[in-house]
């Protein structure tokens, strides 16, 4: 709590730091304007907060939602309808549901007779097709909808079109087979409508074995716990996150080191090539990158002129992959943290190398003993926010190696969009994807509180002694 | 106002109304197509549609209708974004109104409310689905009812370097009564790993390019499971099928591969266009494909004389519980819940004058994919090209599908990843059976029978 108050007390010092004296009662008269501009700042904070609640707050609300589900693209994702099909009906045999019961419900019977003929004038049948029903057929039964739309099909006036064939065979359906009820009541009451005996709890199984749509579940979890894969996910993606980081800050010190000890002119040229990795679109990176190590590529090429091997580096062998893998990735952090970097660098008093430089330090002993120590906290800042980053980016990974070869380079937030959305068979399993997802979170969060805790987060946002 | 005005008037009136009455006749209707899996050579899937649309807008002139159909097609070369478009599409209600996809698409995508039942739309007793071959409309079918027209047919191949195999000593007789021996058996899987393997040690093809199986997932590895004797549903039950002894024998056998030093291990996930440039400059001893690879190679990649230069057979089998097999994998035209009954009666009825044996055909021939018909196979155009008769022939007799099953993406999945860890090495093939194994078991539990 005292560090939060410090923290408060640093981001707001009008309130807690100046001293309530005079001043203060001086600006009394002025509450109410102040209200005004209070009203105004959330006014424009407005569609800041709009966004941020349609764009990460209900997404992140949904995935935990979708990750306690069996969401996938057959159940849907809006929810599911009862129908009966012959697999399901199949499927339920020795559960308890009388199989006279599952003959009934599998029965496909269409019967010509006054109701059913009613029933299709009613529904807008054309009057002669319905006379020549009834002369022809009135009173037999159909053994199913094949069977019965031959017959219809052989009477003079029967509509050309099977669409419209359909729809006059319908009044005369007795079957349930097939069709899809939007609600459990309409199910159930169909169901009753050829089964009127049926006991609640055979109507409730039929019911929950009818139905699309997805269920709540724990299984997603269980199944994450327990499966071998998950284990080789886990240690790609730490060593992924763990090496592309380190690259990361030791490149991105580095180059903001070089530039702050380079001309201006020579270090703005520098650091804006350096940039490319950011500012260039990510689809257009990663086929630069393509052009840069595939076979016939520029690597490739040259490792040949040179008597080395020459392959294709990015799907070719792991190692290479893996390399490939984090100099991707490591080079876009590393862009970000060199501008980080280098604006934390500026803002070090000259003065202090000036005198370090009279009193005889080399450039190591100035880095070590005075630009190090000053750019903890920007480093601590760019560590996390790089790790999190890293932990939850797929894009170069997927349009570079594809987490490739075979699996070798696959991390757990590429596996979490293939699973949810992106598969080969079309079997996208929104709920399983969600719950990798939602895991990715709550590890997030917790390597963020660890590291906060490593880099002694506390200290470093203290109030300077000397202004308490 | 004088007369002349009034009269004026009047016919201007006049004018205005007979437009605003022909206007009213007029019908405009858009159809919307989406196709996965195309590539320049299958642009006949979309522009079937639109040739059906010309031809029903004729149809309508003749009857003194004014009808306008405008068919907006739109195709992904690829499957996984594909798949990925129409889902989240049908979950915001603009999915397409004609679906091209594979046909173990129904399974899901019926039970998700997507589809429509076509046969409640079209007429398979009336020409010219009639004469659509019944094994095909079984394969557009699922759970007792058609749910697609198939839109294509095609098999499996299993193709060899002819230089290649005359260069380790083979005959050309030997190479002719290749393919009959990999159907009888006599020919195995192993048998062209060593054939490879000896290509490889007298300098005939680069080391780790004797076998160039397909670069990514996709139906042809169930193939490889078949060989070694596995089957994808129990005839009985109808449930699916996880064969551990087949499994593991198909594992095992890439895994050999690799150890032999025929295929690479880093292979799975090389890219199409560099498969297809190795083939097409006869780089590999043996590969797989489709028959559609053929267009591919001769018009795209530039392959010249591919009879003189390529055998192709059955995939042999594995050992003696497995057999040659192939595997078609029909695309199907579906029809989407997007839209009225209206709408979707008219997709139904541009997808059966697609279906029409002569614009089916354009299809066939341009992409190298099969006849959907009897009277598609007698058609002149059809029957005169080489490639599609001698599969036809050869091949599609043997030919079966994966199962329409809406829960056998899980299994395809668990398979394929248990195919990446043991090529690759980074399990054993026991280890990979075994997760295989746990992860179906865990996710389909009693609708999967393990053997």
């Amino acid at each position: 709590m005292a560090e939060t108050t410090a923290a408060l007390r640093a981001l707001r010092p009008d309130t807690a730091s100046r001293p309530a004296g005079g001043t203060r009662a001086l600006e009394e008269p002025e509450a109410t304007p102040r209200r005004r501009t209070s009203r105004l700042g959330l006014l424009m904070l407005a569609p800041t907060l709009l966004l941020l609640g349609v764009f990460f707050l209900v997404p992140a609300v949904l995935t935990g939602i979708f990750a306690f589900t069996t969401m996938s693209s057959a159940t849907g994702i809006s929810g599911g309808a009862y129908v009966f099909t012959a697999n399901r009906l199949d499927a339920l045999a020795g559960s308890g549901v009388p199989p006279e019961t599952i003959t009934e419900l599998r029965t496909e019977r269409a019967v010509v007779d006054a109701a059913g003929l009613a029933a299709a004038a009613k529904a807008g049948v054309d009057e002669r097709f319905l006379a020549d029903i009834k002369a022809t057929l009135l009173g037999q039964s159909f053994a199913g909808p094949r069977d019965f739309k031959r017959a219809l099909q052989a009477l003079p006036n029967h509509p050309r079109r099977i669409f419209e064939l359909k729809q006059a065979m319908e009044p005369f359906s007795h079957a349930i087979l097939n069709t899809r009820f939007a609600t459990r009541d309409q199910a159930a009451a169909a169901i009753r409508s050829v089964a009127p005996d049926i006991e609640p709890a055979v109507l409730d199984r039929l019911l929950s074995a009818s139905y699309t749509g997805w269920v709540w579940t724990s299984e997603n979890f269980v199944r994450l716990l327990t499966q071998p894969q998950t284990l080789r996910l886990c240690l790609n993606t730490v060593f992924y996150v763990a090496v592309t980081l380190g690259f990361s800050v030791a490149i991105s010190l580095f180059l903001a080191l070089a530039t702050f000890y380079l001309p201006r002119r020579t270090a703005t040229a520098f650091s804006a090539l350096w940039l490319l990795p950011k500012i260039t679109p990510v689809v257009l990176y990663a086929i630069l990158w393509k052009w840069f190590t595939w076979e016939g590529g520029f690597l490739p090429i040259l490792a040949g002129h040179l008597g080395l091997p020459a392959f294709n580096y990015m799907k070719g062998s792991v190692p290479t992959a893996w390399t490939i893998v984090i100099m991707v990735n490591g080079f876009v952090g590393a862009s970000i943290g060199m501008i980080l970097l280098t604006s934390a660098l500026r803002a070090i008093p000259v003065q202090q190398l000036w005198a370090s430089e009279v009193d005889g330090a080399s450039r190591w002993q100035q880095v070590r003993r005075i630009i190090l120590p000053q750019l903890k906290w920007p480093i601590l800042f760019f560590t996390i926010y790089q790790a999190m980053s890293l932990m939850s980016s797929y894009e170069q990974i997927w349009l570079t190696t594809d987490g490739g070869p075979g699996n070798t380079t696959d991390v757990w937030a590429l596996e979490a969009f293939r699973v949810a959305l992106f598969d080969y068979t079309g079997n996208l399993r929104y709920g399983l994807g969600a719950a990798m997802a939602l895991i990715l979170v709550a590890v997030g969060l917790i390597v963020s509180l660890l590291l906060l805790r490593l880099f002694n987060f506390s200290d470093l946002v203290e109030q300077p002694r000397i202004e308490t | 106002m004088t007369p002349t005005k009034i009269l004026s008037c009047i016919a201007l009136a006049a004018g205005l109304l007979s437009a605003t009455i022909l206007s009213a006749q007029a019908e405009d209707h858009t159809v919307t197509v989406w196709a996965g899996g195309t590539d320049e050579s299958s642009h006949y899937r979309v522009d079937a549609i639109k040739l059906a649309a010309g031809f029903l807008e004729r149809q309508a002139k003749l009857r003194g209708e004014d009808l306008h159909i405008t068919v907006q097609g739109k195709t992904w070369s690829t499957w996984d974004d594909f798949k990925q478009a129409v889902t989240l599409a049908a979950e915001s209600h603009t999915a397409p109104n004609i679906i091209v996809s594979g046909h173990e698409d129904i399974g899901p995508w019926s039970q998700a409310g997507i589809l429509r039942p076509i046969e409640d739309y079209v007429d398979f007793d009336a020409w010219p689905l009639d004469q659509i071959y019944k094994n095909l409309v079984k394969v557009a079918s699922f759970d007792g009812q058609i749910w697609g027209i198939p839109q294509d047919a095609e098999a499996r191949v299993f193709f060899f370097s002819k230089p290649h195999l005359k260069a380790i000593g083979y005959s050309d007789d030997q190479i002719a009564a290749l393919p009959e021996r990999v159907r009888k058996g006599d020919y195995t899987l192993y048998d062209m790993l060593h054939d490879v393997k000896k290509m490889q040690d007298e300098g005939v093809v680069e080391k780790g390019k004797g076998f160039a199986p397909r670069v990514s997932n996709g139906p042809d590895y169930w193939q490889f499971y078949q060989s070694f004797g596995g089957e994808m549903v129990d005839r009985k039950t109808g449930k699916l099928v996880f064969d551990r002894k087949a499994l593991t024998g198909m594992y095992q056998f890439f895994a050999d591969a690799v150890k032999m030093g025929v295929v690479p291990a880093t292979y799975l996930g090389t890219e199409w266009d560099t498969w297809h440039r190795g083939v097409a400059a006869d780089k590999f001893g043996a590969w797989d494909g489709g028959t559609w690879h053929y267009a591919q190679w001769t018009k795209q990649f530039g392959m010249k004389d591919f009879f003189g230069k390529v055998q192709f057979s059955l995939i042999p089998a594995g050992n003696k519980n497995g057999r040659a097999n192939s595997i078609t994998h029909p695309l199907v035209y579906l029809l989407s819940t997007t839209g009225s009954d209206e709408d979707a009666a008219l997709s139904a009825e541009l997808i059966t004058i697609a279906s029409d044996p002569r614009i089916n055909a354009l299809h066939a021939i341009s992409s190298g994919h099969l006849a959907i018909g009897s009277d598609e196979a007698k058609l002149p155009f059809y029957a005169n090209d080489r490639w599609t008769s001698e599969t036809t022939k050869q091949l599609l007799p043997y030919t079966n599908a994966i199962p329409n099953d809406a829960r056998f993406g899980v299994y395809w999945s668990a398979m394929y990843k248990g195919l990446e860890a043991a090529w690759t090495g980074s399990s054993s093939v026991e280890d990979a059976v075994k997760a295989a194994e746990t992860e179906v078991k865990s996710a389909l539990g009693d609708h999967i029978i393990i053997r």
